[in-house]
């Protein structure tokens, strides 16, 4: 699309530039006396006049007289163009003058033969005959001199005034704008676009847009030449300057055609860096070379290097385009082949050739390279963004998948607690048969099968037995450390017992916050052995005053105490089993146990933590 | 001498022949029936000629529970007390009791005679409380609403209990002393009344919990939009 665009912009411009018409009179003789180190020379000559060709580039004066004649002098408004005059000159018309372009006392700084001129001719001014006088101070090797003289009728002259001067310097401002964008825009994502690489200290940023940035800067700089007259710096570092800016320009668009193939690893960058640099650093020489020495074999030999080491570039990578066609590649190599005909093409007209008038055409060209890399760069923005959504969408699913293993992994961990709670309280509800309902009851059949015991024992085993599992019932209620409520319900389910043994109870117990080293396990423990107690002083010792005390420590914890005032026993002695038991589940649950006995004192005390 | 009347329900025939043996043998109570299922407790109950002053009911019945009876009976019998036959006093089964209407509890190993006692004790203003249960009423009835007062959660419908605290001062006072193991009897030293006074307490207790858990209930459903409320 662009390349159609750009070719049929050069075939607009061929066809504007090449005709002139036929109404206009074109002057080619001309008359000429030359002013060079101080030498005169009178000639006659024929239009264009080659200013460097003619002086070696060397700087000089020259004043052309180039008759005119009519039959019948016009009446219509008259005009004259030049396409090129210069650098500086004065038009005058039968001892008139018309117009100047420039101060011709002030050397190496205007420049007006970059763009063509046109100038009115006042009214009667023309007659039968009549001549002008074009004064002309030219620079070393900066293209001055003066080209055909076209009169003709005002309108038809301005008419092709305006038509050069569209294309050659609007259409150069137009371009190095386009250039000063793009290359701005290239810069730009060069510096913001930076891949952190893990385990590189320095970000990497792609060369790709640091390479096209540098060659549209350095184009803009070098277009933007046509519409100065008055440069910023003199001649001839304003031309070396140019030539520096030329040589940036196609040096970037190497490297960037370059980075568009991916070549970048590969072994042909070493060559295209060493051609680039070496290319960048001969162009200010060159053209140094060719200003000052007023020689420009210098700077022709250096553009016909450039441009035949350009041709076989374009030719290595047009063919590797076609070997391995991407868009990308393709699009670059045409642009580039294209360009480097462009340019051969200016070389063979403007360099090597002597023609005066002409202009490059490159400057049309390479919007061909601004295209193709607006392109690139909407098309890589494109697919990082698409990759960019893929990456999110991938991270989502995948935190969605870590999620969902989460919530596993903990369903998992959380039944696995659940199993291990309910087997552990399996456990202790077996213990707590066995220990508790199920020895009173096979002690109830022992009893029976024996014959021996008396209905009141085995009434009594099987009270006990019925008493363990309501405790065993209580202690799933308990709240974990209250032993308050533990001695209470422990009353409680022991009232009728106490009532028919005719004891006196003395209940001397605090309320007590919960004791953290007690948890249910050892509550219910704790039940066994107060229930073993008092079941000792129930049915053994004869006691008429029992006293249940529960006070809290002063440094912490808690002292229970169960004191009778029955017969006794020796503790050493009399290993009973009740006694047996109480020690093992004191042990068991990591409680102090004291067991003091002498008649008429009994106390079990029982120190919680 | 006033006679009570008493309806037993207990499925095991040879625990309902033991209350029924340990009922007609005391002379203040009169056994007027003894069933075995919800369906036939419910069935005697809505007979307008029977007559009822102590509902005996066991929680565990083949086709539905004690709860149910209870319920029934003191809707159609509003002077009939009842009292529930457990096995083991556990807290849970109690408290269900109490706030279905029971007035107290027996249990299922107690002496006949005790059973008749603890008949004949309740209806002259006694009823049993386990430390336990105690302080799970403390603890429910106390805590939960001392900290759900200062901020409720909107201003209407007003709590069916608007006019102060469930528990008086008092009540639980009573209800601390339970929980902490001591009888009746220290109890009423420690607070220089007699015995009855505090059984008196506890038998309004119950009685109050039970009406309570029934306004909750209707409380809980109107706030919920499950009752329309018509004005």
């Amino acid at each position: 699309m662009a390349f159609w665009r750009a070719l049929a912009l050069c075939c607009c411009l061929c066809g504007l530039l090449a005709p002139v018409r036929a109404e206009l009179l074109e002057l080619r003789q001309a008359h000429v006396s030359t002013l060079q180190d101080g030498a005169v020379l009178e000639r006659e000559t024929r239009l264009p006049y080659n200013w460097d060709r003619q002086h070696q580039w060397r700087s000089g004066w020259a004043e052309f007289e180039i008759p005119l004649r009519f039959d019948q002098p016009p009446i219509e408004p008259y005009a004259v163009y030049f396409s090129r005059v210069g650098n500086r000159a004065e038009i005058w018309l039968n001892g008139v003058l018309l117009s100047r372009f420039g101060d011709l006392t002030r050397p190496n700084h205007e420049d007006y033969a970059k763009a063509p001129q046109y100038v009115l001719i006042p009214a009667q001014l023309l007659q039968r005959e009549n001549q002008f006088r074009v004064i002309v101070h030219a620079d070393g090797g900066r293209r001055g001199g003066l080209s055909t003289v076209l009169v003709g009728p005002e309108v038809e002259v301005r008419a092709h005034y305006h038509a050069v001067y569209r294309w050659l310097v609007n259409g150069s401002i137009a371009v190095s704008v386009f250039s000063l964008v793009v290359g701005v825009i290239a810069l730009l994502l060069w510096a913001t676009q930076v891949e952190h690489v893990p385990g590189v200290p320095r970000p990497r940023r792609d060369m790709l847009y640091l390479s096209a940035g540098v060659a549209e800067v350095c184009w803009m700089l070098r277009l933007s030449d046509t519409a100065l007259t008055d440069p910023p710096l003199a001649w001839p570092w304003w031309g070396v300057l140019q030539t520096l800016a030329y040589a940036g320009w196609f040096c970037g668009s190497a490297l960037f055609c370059h980075y568009v193939a991916g070549w970048q690893r590969h072994a042909s960058m070493r060559w295209v860096r060493a051609m680039v640099w070496a290319l960048l650093l001969t162009s200010a020489p060159a053209a140094w070379l060719a200003l000052s020495r007023n020689d420009d074999i210098y700077l022709t030999g250096w553009y016909g290097f450039a441009t035949f080491l350009f041709i076989g570039y374009a030719a290595v990578y047009f063919w590797g385009s076609v070997r391995k066609p991407t868009t990308e590649h393709v699009l670059v190599a045409t642009a580039g082949v294209f360009n480097v005909l462009v340019g051969f093409r200016d070389w063979v007209v403007i360099r090597a050739s002597n023609n005066f008038g002409e202009i490059s055409w490159m400057r049309y060209s390479s919007v061909l390279f601004g295209l193709a890399l607006g392109y690139i760069v909407i098309m890589r923005f494109r697919e990082a963004s698409a990759q960019a959504r893929d990456l999110m969408d991938n991270m989502a699913a995948k935190v969605q998948e870590k999620e969902q293993a989460l919530a596993a992994s903990y369903h998992q961990l959380e039944q696995l607690a659940r199993e291990q709670e309910r087997t552990a309280e399996r456990t202790r509800i077996l213990r707590d048969m066995h220990d508790g309902v199920g020895s009173h009851i096979s002690a109830a059949i022992r009893q029976l099968q024996s014959g021996k015991a008396s209905d009141e024992d085995l009434l009594q085993t099987l009270r006990d037995s019925l008493d363990q599992l309501k405790l065993s019932i209580d202690a799933m209620n308990l709240p974990p450390g209250d032993v308050t409520t533990l001695l209470a319900n422990l009353r409680y389910r022991l009232e009728p017992r106490f009532k028919a043994s005719d004891i006196e109870l003395a209940w001397d117990v605090d309320l007590l916050p919960p004791l953290a080293s007690l948890d249910s396990k050892a509550m219910r423990q704790l039940q066994f052995m107060v229930f073993e107690a008092l079941s000792n002083v129930l049915q053994h010792a004869q006691a008429s005053r029992l006293s249940i005390e529960l006070r809290a420590c002063p440094e912490g914890g808690a002292r229970l105490r169960v004191v009778d005032n029955g017969r006794g026993f020796d503790p050493q002695r009399v290993q009973r089993k009740g006694l047996a038991s109480l020690r093992e589940r004191a042990a068991a649950i990591g409680v102090g146990l004291d067991v003091s006995s002498a008649p008429g004192q009994t106390v079990v005390e029982i120190r919680l933590a | 001498m006033q006679v009570w009347r008493v309806l037993v329900v207990e499925d095991d025939p040879a625990m309902r022949e033991f209350f029924v043996a340990s009922v007609s043998r005391c002379a203040g109570l009169q056994l007027v029936g003894s069933v075995g299922s919800v369906a036939e407790a419910r069935a005697w109950l809505d007979d307008d000629d029977h007559m009822v002053d102590v509902l005996l009911t066991d929680l565990g019945l083949p086709d539905g529970s004690g709860l149910e009876v209870i319920r029934h009976a003191t809707r159609l019998h509003p002077r009939c007390e009842p009292l529930v036959i457990s096995l083991f006093g556990d807290e849970d089964n109690v408290l269900a009791s109490i706030e279905a209407g029971a007035l107290g509890y027996i249990h299922k190993d107690s002496a006949p005679d005790d059973i008749a006692q603890t008949i004949l004790e309740m209806k002259d203003g006694a009823s049993p409380i386990s430390p336990m249960i105690a302080r799970k009423v403390l603890a429910k009835y106390t805590s939960s609403r001392r900290a759900a007062e200062p901020v409720p959660e909107r201003p209407a419908p007003a709590r069916p209990t608007g006019e102060g605290p469930l528990l008086s001062p008092r009540e639980q006072e009573v209800l601390t002393l339970i929980a902490r193991g001591f009888s009746y009897a220290e109890i009423a030293r420690l607070q220089s009344v007699s015995v009855h006074t505090v059984q008196t307490h506890i038998k309004n207790l119950y009685s109050k919990l039970s009406v309570h858990s029934k306004n909750e209930a209707v409380f809980e459903a109107s706030r919920l939009g499950l009752l329309q409320s018509r004005v």
